[in-house]
């Protein structure tokens, strides 16, 4: 597989800020990269520094097997599609599609021609002549993205490209944009502050923290093995629970503080007296049949939405369930939960890493 | 009080304010078309009864008022010219880049502003004798105007600049555009309003300026129409329709574009370039 960008050893510095932190990252030929992570974790810069919008302070970025460093955007042959999507106010739609076929100094009669042929597949035919002000946002969002498409690029750069749209045309636009990098077989980094997009549209999900990257990977691999408490919390929806616990002294069960000590059985045993950080996914509590029960948990308040329900608990620290199908439940009473040890994530209390190899 | 009675009684108001304000105008009209004795009328009279548009015939002859014309029109035409090509280029980076020295440099381009033309006046007269720059007045006045009125135009310009995205300007780049391409491009065309705006202020400004050209320009030929007119008024003028035909035709042009374009000046400097 032949890599479309590697970045290695990667630093940036605003004066003594330090933005990017030892980055090393390859991208396949066809990939679809999401970066992902909390605001100024260095999502954006790292985008931007890929465009040569930044300038990377150390380290070798190179695209389609060329250093690419110092070389301005216009030569790096990336097309980017902005968050506010950027579209010149003062240039039709047509315009806008055509403007960095004219820089190169296309003919204006094949111009045209691409110009439809893009706008054909993306269903902006009959808006080639309006100005940006006269579309709704998600037709501008659109023509950003043919005007992306249009010049066929070494990669598409997408900066939150949805963060802008309402949430039923956020979903319907994640899988055309899926689609659409499919078609055209591009190679595309998404950078997105929305796990579940990452999650969904992304062949491997980067997770970034305080211009770090936490850990890479293909996205279920991020939700089973997450290396640390970070991207245990970042990855999943509703997040996932921690409670703080200490291994008991015979190293295979946890003592668990719930406001009150529980115990529970390990799949693995650990060094006695260790003290950790258990990690419950909500979706993995599931209600337990009489006497089957592992751990017994005080409803503080219930929300159905018909096809689950979220309970939140009334311990410390609280803890959040997603309990399938319609449970009758109200706060006081008690709920019987079970688990399957192997789904339990372990963590250091100190250093937040991983601690079981699963 | 009902609604439509107090908006009544609130334009009965601005109209009454509006004709005092414009009272003075309207006199230098009415007394244009004034016979000498008419002027000196008591009452006066509101309407010209037998209206001498031969005054404006004889003053622009007499005068040589195209002569001044042509002056005042050089020299705003060339401070508007030198302010918009330096001003335009000092607005976008002061609008682009922030740092401790931007700031500085706002502050001090403010300052500029504060002084008055009349306490500049000798220093720059001082200044410009020692390099020779007397020897061409008009030239020498027209520096002098872009500098009083540089600040003002920039600080104009820079706000309409800051209202264009940065991000139009890096998807240009990414597009494959040049910094220089993308400015000329994109970044100037929506700024297009606002320079234009700003400039024809400048202009307005320029056309009448009086402090500086008064006291650079020693040479008639070289004087604008605002030096004509005040040189034409001494301590025993009684020729009160001729100044006042000499005033109408210096600023009915004025008045004419600032009419004429109102609409655009007043969004243009209320509203951004960009929606």
């Amino acid at each position: 597989m032949t890599q479309q960008i590697e970045l290695s050893g990667v630093n940036k510095y605003y004066g003594a800020y330090h933005a990017l932190r030892d980055i090393d990252l390859s991208i396949r030929k066809g990939a679809f990269v999401a970066l992902v992570g909390p605001s100024g974790c260095g999502k954006s810069t790292l985008l931007r520094s890929l465009a040569g919008l930044e300038s990377i302070s150390s380290g070798d970025l190179i695209i389609a097997g060329e250093k690419m460093n110092g070389v301005p955007p216009r030569k790096r042959d990336l097309a980017m599609v902005f968050q506010s999507y950027a579209l010149y106010p003062h240039m039709t739609v047509e315009q806008n599609l055509t403007y960095s076929l004219r820089i190169r100094g296309v003919k204006k009669a094949e111009a045209k021609k691409a110009a439809d042929e893009v706008a054909a597949t993306t269903g902006l035919s009959i808006l080639l002549h309006r100005y940006p002000r006269e579309l709704s946002g998600g037709q501008r969002q659109r023509v950003a993205m043919s005007r992306a498409i249009i010049r066929n690029p070494k990669a598409f750069l997408f900066d939150e490209p949805l963060s802008n749209l309402d949430a039923a045309l956020r979903v319907h636009m994640r899988k055309e944009i899926r689609m659409l990098h499919d078609r055209l077989g591009a190679t595309s980094v998404y950078v997105t502050h929305d796990q579940v997009e990452a999650m969904t549209m992304a062949d491997h999900v980067v997770v970034m923290r305080s211009g770090l990257i936490e850990q890479q990977g293909a996205p279920l691999d991020l939700y089973d093995r997450p290396v640390n408490r970070f991207v245990a919390g970042f990855i999943g929806s509703p997040a996932m629970n921690f409670v703080p616990a200490k291994v008991g002294a015979d190293g295979e069960t946890l003592v668990v503080d719930l406001g009150g000590p529980q115990t529970i059985r390990m799949a693995r045993p650990l060094q006695p007296g260790l003290n950790v950080i258990v990690g419950l996914r909500p979706e993995h509590l599931l209600p337990a049949e009489a006497g089957r029960a592992l751990l017994h948990l005080p409803v503080a308040s219930v929300e159905n939405t018909g096809a689950a329900t979220h309970v939140t608990t009334a311990t410390t620290p609280e803890l959040t369930l997603v309990l399938n199908g319609r449970i009758p439940l109200s706060p006081a009473d008690s709920v019987p939960i079970t688990f399957d040890a192997a789904h339990l994530h372990l963590f250091d209390a100190k250093t937040e890493m991983r601690l079981v190899p699963a | 009080m009902s609604e439509t009675t107090r908006n009544r009684l609130m334009l009965a108001i601005a109209l009454v304010l509006a004709a005092i304000y414009l009272f003075p105008l309207y006199w230098m009209y009415i007394t244009t078309l004034k016979s000498g004795s008419a002027m000196f009328a008591t009452p006066p009279s509101f309407w010209p009864s037998d209206p001498q548009w031969s005054t404006y015939a004889y003053v622009w002859e007499s005068r040589n008022l195209a002569r001044y014309m042509g002056n005042s029109l050089i020299i705003a035409v060339g401070a508007v010219t030198v302010i918009t090509l330096l001003g335009t280029g000092c607005a976008y980076v002061l609008a682009r880049y922030r740092n401790g020295w931007v700031d500085v440099g706002l502050f001090l381009i403010l300052m500029l502003q504060v002084l008055p033309a009349s306490l500049m006046i000798t220093p720059i007269f001082v200044g410009f004798s020692q390099i020779g720059l007397l020897d061409y007045p008009r030239l020498a006045v027209i520096i002098a105007i872009a500098a009083k009125a540089m600040p003002f135009f920039v600080v104009l310009v820079r706000a309409t600049f800051m209202s264009v995205p940065m991000e139009l300007e890096e998807a240009a780049l990414v597009d494959g555009n040049s910094r220089v391409g993308a400015f000329f491009h994109i970044v100037l065309p929506l700024a297009r309003n606002g320079i234009l705006v700003s400039a024809i202020l400048i202009f307005m400004q320029a056309f009448g300026e009086f402090v500086y050209s008064k006291s650079i320009i020693q040479a008639v030929e070289y004087q604008p129409a605002s030096v004509g007119l005040n040189s034409f008024m001494g301590p025993n003028t009684n020729e009160w329709n001729n100044i006042m035909a000499f005033a109408t035709i210096y600023v009915t042009p004025i008045l004419a574009v600032f009419v004429l374009l109102q609409r655009r000046i007043v969004s243009g400097l209320t509203s951004g370039a960009l929606k």
